[in-house]
């Protein structure tokens, strides 16, 4: 006879996701102030409020996915928690490697397409920007990816479904680890 | 008695040899392998498929690059568009300060749930949860329920802890309590707009990306995020309008 499976709205999906919206609520509430603190200068930078959606986006869809992809992994049994083997080896290496692939080349795409807009739109010439938004991307990978990984295997050793808990938590960090590369690119060039 | 059925044994060699096998297949093509591994070995075709992507012998990278990249691309362009239209409307924007504050937190907070839903939906995939007629699947409805609830509630939440930073800020006079309804039924309807937009985009582009053999967890995230942040703007700037 086959087990009958019930399903609850008010179960422990529910309550792991509403208190990672109220961490993300608060990062949100963060990475707002931030900006809000710190827009003289990040709006010196020209057409930055259209860079900026698009680089903040960015961000969230490369950890997010990863995080997304080992979680599969994990629950399908083909990634182990704890101990090290090669397929669990390959996937990680292969996914933070392709983590930065995607940042450096979604960086200078976006550096471009900003600074073509800007010469040709606003005839500002603003090719310091390309290499500004290419760093802060790095700094930005470099930032995230290694909490991204951390947390995945930890929510899922805890008996955690990752995938209720890492989208929320890492768009808000890749909103403030974002916010935080572009400012300290700023103070490095 | 006698007793006459042939009896599968598994052995670990050849089902590492078959897996071996398996990842050389090209990606696009339905290679009789899967079903003789999933049938001898009794592996489940989720998993048999997972490995072919993202086994010991792939190029990882290179396989999520070329699933990934263009789509990402796409994402960005899509939410650099939404900046445009955030750029449009910023001197009405302005001008209601728990908007401005309400505005990242709420971006997040719809690309949030829509990176949840495709999450969770890319796993019911792979674990063949969802049927034909997946609006009759109790845990699809589940999902749906859940992820509406919680962002009424978190959109109520937000707007109230907006509206109490600008009461001890900037704009303690602009606060009246018709201005205060009108942010909180903004949030809201804005988020259960959204949310329920992006249950349906994930579900039909879900079903049909697994139908094609790819991974969903690559095209769906990028595609809820975007639709999310470019959505946000253009529904929140409509409701403004509608409300002031």
């Amino acid at each position: 006879m086959a087990k009958e499976v019930t399903y609850k709205i008010f179960d422990e999906n529910f309550k792991e996701i509403f208190w990672s919206q109220l961490v993300s609520i608060f990062g949100g509430l963060i990475a707002g102030s931030a900006l809000a603190l710190y827009t003289d200068q990040l709006l010196l930078i020209p057409s930055m409020l259209i860079l900026l959606p698009g680089f903040l986006e960015m961000r969230a869809n490369i950890s997010a996915p990863m995080a997304s992809r080992l979680s599969s992994g994990l629950f399908l049994g083909i990634i182990k928690p704890t101990g090290t083997n090669q397929i669990k080896k390959n996937i990680i290496h292969g996914n933070v490697i392709a983590s930065f692939l995607l940042s450096f080349i979604l960086s200078l795409l976006l550096g471009i397409i900003v600074f073509l807009m800007n010469y040709f739109v606003f005839q500002v010439y603003t090719p310091k920007l390309i290499l500004i938004i290419v760093i802060a991307g790095i700094i930005a990978n470099a930032l995230e990816i290694p909490v991204a990984l951390f947390a995945t295997f930890y929510l899922f050793k805890k008996g955690h479904d990752p995938n209720n808990i890492m989208g929320p938590f890492l768009t808000s960090l890749g909103d403030i680890t974002s916010i935080a590369a572009i400012l300290l690119t700023l103070v490095i060039l | 008695m006698n007793f006459n059925f042939k009896l599968k044994v598994f052995k670990r060699h050849k089902a590492r040899h078959h897996l071996k096998k398996l990842q050389k297949v090209l990606r696009h093509k339905h290679h009789p392998l899967i079903h003789h591994i999933h049938h001898v070995h009794r592996i489940s075709k989720k998993t048999l498929f997972y490995v072919k992507e993202y086994g010991a012998h792939t190029n990882v990278p290179k396989t999520i690059l070329k699933e990934g990249l263009k789509i990402i691309i796409l994402a960005s362009i899509v939410s650099s568009i939404g900046g445009l239209a955030l750029e449009q409307i910023k001197a009405l924007f302005l001008t209601m300060l728990p908007l401005v504050i309400l505005l990242p937190a709420l971006n997040d907070m719809v690309g949030d749930y829509g990176s949840i839903i495709a999450s969770r939906f890319s796993t019911m995939l792979y674990k063949g949860e969802v049927q034909k007629q997946w609006w009759k699947e109790p845990q699809v409805k589940v999902l749906f329920w859940q992820i509406l609830i919680i962002a009424g509630i978190t959109a109520v939440l937000s707007a109230g802890i907006a509206l109490f930073i600008s009461e001890h800020t900037r704009a303690p006079l602009l606060v009246t309590p018709l201005f205060s309804l009108k942010i909180m039924l903004i949030t809201l309807l804005d988020v259960i707009i959204l949310v329920s937009l992006l249950f349906f985009v994930t579900v039909f582009a879900g079903i049909y990306i697994f139908k094609k053999k790819e991974d969903p967890n690559n095209f769906l995230i990028p595609i809820t995020t975007s639709i999310a942040d470019f959505g946000n703007m253009v529904v929140l700037a409509l409701l403004v309008l509608l409300f002031f």
